[in-house]
């Protein structure tokens, strides 16, 4: 049975089966009805899998280590995406990074403050007037422990990077543009309705309840702890992928930037180990942007439910309709070790 | 006596009252609950009658909801976790000891969500134990569960079964090589990492109820780590925690000082880091010994 941090998991029977099995959708279908009957009754959720996508656009860069020129790279980024000073210029940009819990030498656990530091350097060499760093740590109930220990509070410091930590931000509440779950409103911090872009920074890492944790899972943090519980206890309850989907739909993120110069494989999001990845990757469209992510970890994005479930719904996964920018997969593809003891690992591997 | 550097904490607590009575988080923000009972524990440790905060009580009192629950906000009922720290706000105030009185009686009535522990289960702790969580029908925490069963305690419930099954709950979940995660032990088979802030918490809980061998090896790792905390919610905690178990640092005046000269690298602290800060500074037995 999945268990989750420590809740008590709530899977619908067919839930269920797809974990078990680690078989698609579409499979089940096929394998459950006969031929006239599953054309029957299996139309809507044939056309749901197939739904029509437009095309998007990641870019990958090379980068070998936290020294190098992480700002030239996201620049470079910029430029192969279509990202304009005109469209910055004047902009309050809110970075949110993957902040979740310090230990002495790892650093794969959490965005790095040189990434963080490059990206508030070339959002404001663009033309941004306000950028500043958002976190609602989903775990760590202290984070100004958090921003301390992984050396991010000197760069907020040094780069005069105003910080806001969401979990006890004021709220407003809207309702769930996405209902993938059972909640019916979603409570968000105030401070995402002064900010004009939403940059999700997260971290190239395995999960050990969600199989891997890219831009869309990082949004989790952007959920108020002090409302959602920690760690964000109602959310979990209410499905973990569910909710990925709901609060993208909701809050329509703009930008995504992932830190894989060191990932996490195997036991991520905390206890996994460092992996060398030495790639930034990014994008306006977030499934397009963690599909890209998972294919260089080695892992089948049609296999991780949360994200085959956004394709189509906000925006695209399959390979073919990205166009990929800057490196190719293939340059920087590397195995991520995923664990047989872990059910939502099973089956995720990518076969070429 | 306060002394002046504890003086001038209250004073800064004091200054963030709202006209309307009670406190925000933030200068400049909206009321909370959480941050009101935390202003005025801090403000009565530190030696101010309690009539003069009857204004910021009733305010608190304004989020009690009829089963006795203090909820973060009338929109969110289900946000029950202020309750404990109302608790302590009230605590011995013959206007509110009504109001207390219904929070303790939903707080032993209410807990997190519990059920048979699966042999395969990837976590290492035990589910079947009643705490408290953080929000209704959720798992139970370390500090919810900490927090309630101190709140219980000052109200005079020491012996209450289900401070017993919290107490257990805590030991539970304390890690082998010593001190508290947030809520689990081990994932998949792997221990996790002990937290100053819930060591701190389940140690401030568990003072009295328990033979320090049971714990020794939780305020070993914390004395080890006191020194090089830096902010309030680790260092808070971690003092009270020791002080409960008569390990108070001979230095907590200065570390606390330190950690609270830090906001001019921060920003203002949140109104319960301050008055977090302000507890520990003066409450040189524990939160619960400081209660009574």
């Amino acid at each position: 049975m999945p268990y989750r941090n420590g809740q008590p998991p709530i899977p619908t029977a067919l839930e269920t089966i797809l974990r078990s099995s680690r078989i698609s959708r579409r499979d089940l279908l096929f394998r459950l009805l006969p031929g006239g009957l599953f054309t029957f009754l299996s139309l809507p959720l044939l056309q749901a899998c197939t739904r029509a996508e437009s095309p998007a656009e990641a870019f990958i860069a090379k980068v070998p280590r936290y020294g190098a020129d992480i700002r030239s790279a996201i620049l470079s980024g910029f430029r192969e995406l279509g990202v304009t000073p005109g469209e910055l210029k004047g902009k309050t940009i809110l970075l949110k990074p993957n902040l979740v819990e310090t230990r002495a030498d790892a650093p794969h656990i959490n965005t790095h403050p040189s990434v963080i530091r490059a990206a508030a350097e070339a959002f404001r060499s663009l033309g941004a007037s306000n950028v500043l760093l958002a976190e609602g740590s989903g775990h760590c109930r202290d984070t100004l422990r958090l921003l301390e220990e992984t050396g991010m509070a000197d760069v907020l410091v040094e780069d005069r990077i105003p910080f806001v930590d969401l979990n006890y931000d004021d709220v407003y509440t809207v309702p769930n543009a996405g209902g993938h779950s059972r909640l019916k409103t979603l409570t968000l911090p105030l401070t995402l309705r002064k900010v004009d872009w939403v940059v999700s920074m997260a971290k190239l890492k395995t999960h050990h309840w969600a199989g891997v944790t890219l831009s869309m899972k990082n949004l989790f943090g952007l959920m108020p702890g002090s409302f959602y519980g920690w760690p964000k206890n109602i959310l979990h309850h209410a499905g973990i992928e569910n909710c990925i989907l709901d609060i993208n739909a909701t809050v329509r993120p703009h930008f995504a930037i992932v830190d894989g110069i060191v990932g996490m494989e195997g036991d991520g999001p905390i206890m996994g180990a460092p992996k060398a990845a030495g790639v930034i990757v990014m994008g306006r469209n977030f499934p397009a942007v963690d599909a890209t992510c998972s294919r260089v970890m080695g892992i089948d994005p049609g296999r991780v439910d949360y994200i085959a479930d956004s394709s189509g719904r906000l925006g695209t996964i399959r390979e073919e309709n990205i166009r990929q920018r800057g490196e190719t997969i293939r340059s920087v593809h590397s195995d991520f070790d995923l664990l047989q003891k872990i059910p939502a690992h099973r089956g995720l591997r990518l076969h070429r | 006596m306060a002394d002046s550097k504890t003086d001038r904490i209250l004073d800064e607590i004091w200054k963030r009252r709202l006209p309307e009575g009670g406190f925000a988080s933030r200068p400049g923000g909206e009321y909370r609950p959480d941050a009101t009972a935390w202003a005025i524990l801090a403000l009565r440790v530190g030696g101010i009658d309690s009539q003069r905060l009857l204004a910021e009580m009733r305010r608190l009192g304004g989020s009690q909801l009829k089963d006795g629950r203090i909820a973060l906000s009338p929109e969110h009922p289900e946000v029950y976790w202020p309750t404990p720290l109302a608790i302590f706000a009230w605590h011995r105030t013959p206007e509110f000891s009504r109001g207390a009185s219904r929070a303790v009686s939903f707080l032993l009535k209410t807990s997190g969500s519990h059920f048979k522990r699966d042999p395969n289960s990837p976590g290492g702790h035990d589910t079947s134990l009643r705490g408290w969580g953080w929000t209704e029908d959720t798992h139970s925490w370390i500090e919810p569960t900490a927090l309630s069963i101190l709140a219980l305690r000052s109200a005079g419930h020491n012996d209450h079964e289900r401070v017993s099954e919290g107490a257990r709950l805590l030991l539970d979940r304390q890690l082998s090589r010593g001190g508290w995660n947030y809520g689990n032990t081990t994932v998949f088979g792997t221990e996790l990492a002990s937290m100053p802030e819930s060591t701190g918490l389940a140690l401030s809980a568990l003072s009295g109820l328990t033979a320090g061998q049971a714990v020794s090896g939780s305020i070993a790792k914390i004395k080890e780590s006191v020194r090089s905390l830096k902010t309030p919610l680790s260092l808070g905690w971690a003092i009270l925690g020791l002080s409960a178990w008569g390990e108070r640092p001979s230095d907590t005046h200065d570390l606390i000082d330190r950690c609270f000269r830090r906001q001019d690298r921060y920003g203002a602290y949140d109104t319960s880091l301050v008055g977090l800060l302000a507890v520990a500074r003066k409450a040189e037995e524990g939160l619960i010994y400081a209660l009574s």
